[in-house]
């Protein structure tokens, strides 16, 4: 008699085979809240996506949930007999724990995460996949380190920070986190990096030296992106479709990601 | 529907273990379903044989039980079980429901860990309470030649 020990357990089994049909995950994570994440994790999948690359877009924020919010896709999910269909956004497949619990807040201690994330990834119907873009929550607790062990091997991190001083210090720890577990780091995104107004640019959060930041982070940055108020009004999708900075600097970001 | 899918991920898994353990055959394969996913035992075990095909797994015994969950509240010490949880999964937005082919299934059933967004304390209303069990699945005997 054998009975598979807690590794075995049947969701991880499925996980495993799921993640052999993805080519590259890219976690985009910051251990700190209010940098804008999210932002980031969405504009460079669709990126990706746009420049023909088969992309999906997994947010893995419990508490938090905001993708379904920057791609205005929502609820109901619908299930086949390869799993839960991701909802579909210009070719992008975007899979996230709010499509499930919409305005509901959800309360939750540690005990349970783990699982909880593996299960969505597990379930879901991805196919084959070039990217997956992972949207970590904020903070280096339970879906961070669950993320970092459920996609071992296969993941590299891209760290987003503003040009902030406080910003910088916290991300510089997740820096930190990803060199003891091993996780590989693509490279850092500046984000929020200036505004435009008009041909002038104001950088609300000081100006990033660029020499300096790559010192701190030991890793290159590959890309800033400026803080576009139309994101606000007219939607993430809407202004990277358009001719601007901030279409421009995701652009280069997916570049420099798929290089 | 569901239970098609997680029968082909056991199969999967008990396959790869088989392999891992050098094993010619498999002969019984025993299940433990928490009641939160609310799967249809029968129909599990039905699409486990459906799927069994294979020297590896043709004949093999094949057994699913329901694990009963229990709940518990952080801040006032109440106990209670699924018949009062499913009072409060009933008041689900039907939005919220996943559209399978012919039904709709709380998220529950397909992620079952999922269950503070949905259920609270029913004697002090705190959402600051953890399921005993009830929300996993697991192998419960694995027998193998």
């Amino acid at each position: 008699m054998t009975r598979p020990d807690e590794s075995d357990l049947i969701p991880i089994g499925a996980a495993k085979e799921k993640l052999e049909r993805i080519t590259h995950v890219i976690l985009v994570g910051s251990g700190k809240g209010g940098v804008g994440k999210s932002t980031v994790a969405s504009g460079l999948a669709l990126s990706l996506s746009r420049v023909g690359q088969k992309t999906a877009l997994l947010d893995i924020d419990i508490h938090g949930a905001s993708v379904p919010e920057y791609l205005q896709v929502g609820p109901p999910v619908r299930s086949n007999k390869n799993g839960l269909e991701p909802k579909m956004k210009e070719g992008l497949r975007v899979m996230s724990l709010g499509l499930f619990t919409g305005s509901l807040p959800v309360p939750m201690r540690g005990d349970g995460k783990q699982e909880l994330i593996t299960q969505l990834f597990a379930l879901t119907d991805w196919g084959d996949l070039d990217y997956l873009v992972i949207d970590l929550p904020p903070s280096m607790g339970d879906e961070l380190l669950s993320a970092f062990s459920l996609f071992s091997g296969k993941a590299t991190l891209a760290l987003v920070t503003t040009p902030s001083p406080g910003a910088v210090s916290v991300v510089s720890r997740l820096r930190r986190l990803a060199e003891t577990e091993k996780v590989p780091v693509k490279g850092v995104v500046v984000n929020m990096a200036y505004v435009l107004a008009g041909k002038t640019k104001t950088f609300p959060f000081g100006k990033p030296n660029r020499r300096l930041l790559e010192a701190k982070f030991k890793s290159t940055i590959i890309a800033e992106i400026p803080l576009d108020p139309l994101v606000s009004t007219r939607g993430l999708s809407a202004v990277l479709k358009g001719s601007n900075d901030f279409s421009r600097a995701f652009q280069k970001l997916a570049e420099q990601i798929s290089r | 529907m569901h239970e098609l899918s997680i029968a082909q991920s056991i199969v999967d898994t008990v396959l790869s273990e088989a392999q891992k353990k050098d094993a010619k055959r498999v002969t019984e394969i025993s299940v433990d379903v928490g009641q939160l996913m609310q799967l249809d035992r029968n129909a599990l075990a039905f699409a486990l044989r459906l799927l069994m095909t294979g020297p590896v797994l043709r004949g093999a015994r094949v057994s699913v039980r329901v694990k009963k969950a229990s709940f518990s509240c952080r801040k006032c010490n109440q106990e209670w079980g699924m018949a009062e949880a499913q009072k409060q999964l009933e008041e689900v937005p039907d939005t919220l429901r996943v559209r399978e082919p012919d039904s709709k299934e709380l998220p529950l059933h397909f992620l079952p860990f999922l269950y503070p967004a949905f259920i609270h304390c029913p004697r002090c209303g705190s959402s600051d309470i953890f399921s005993k069990e009830g929300e996993e699945i697991q192998f419960r005997r694995l027998v193998m030649e």
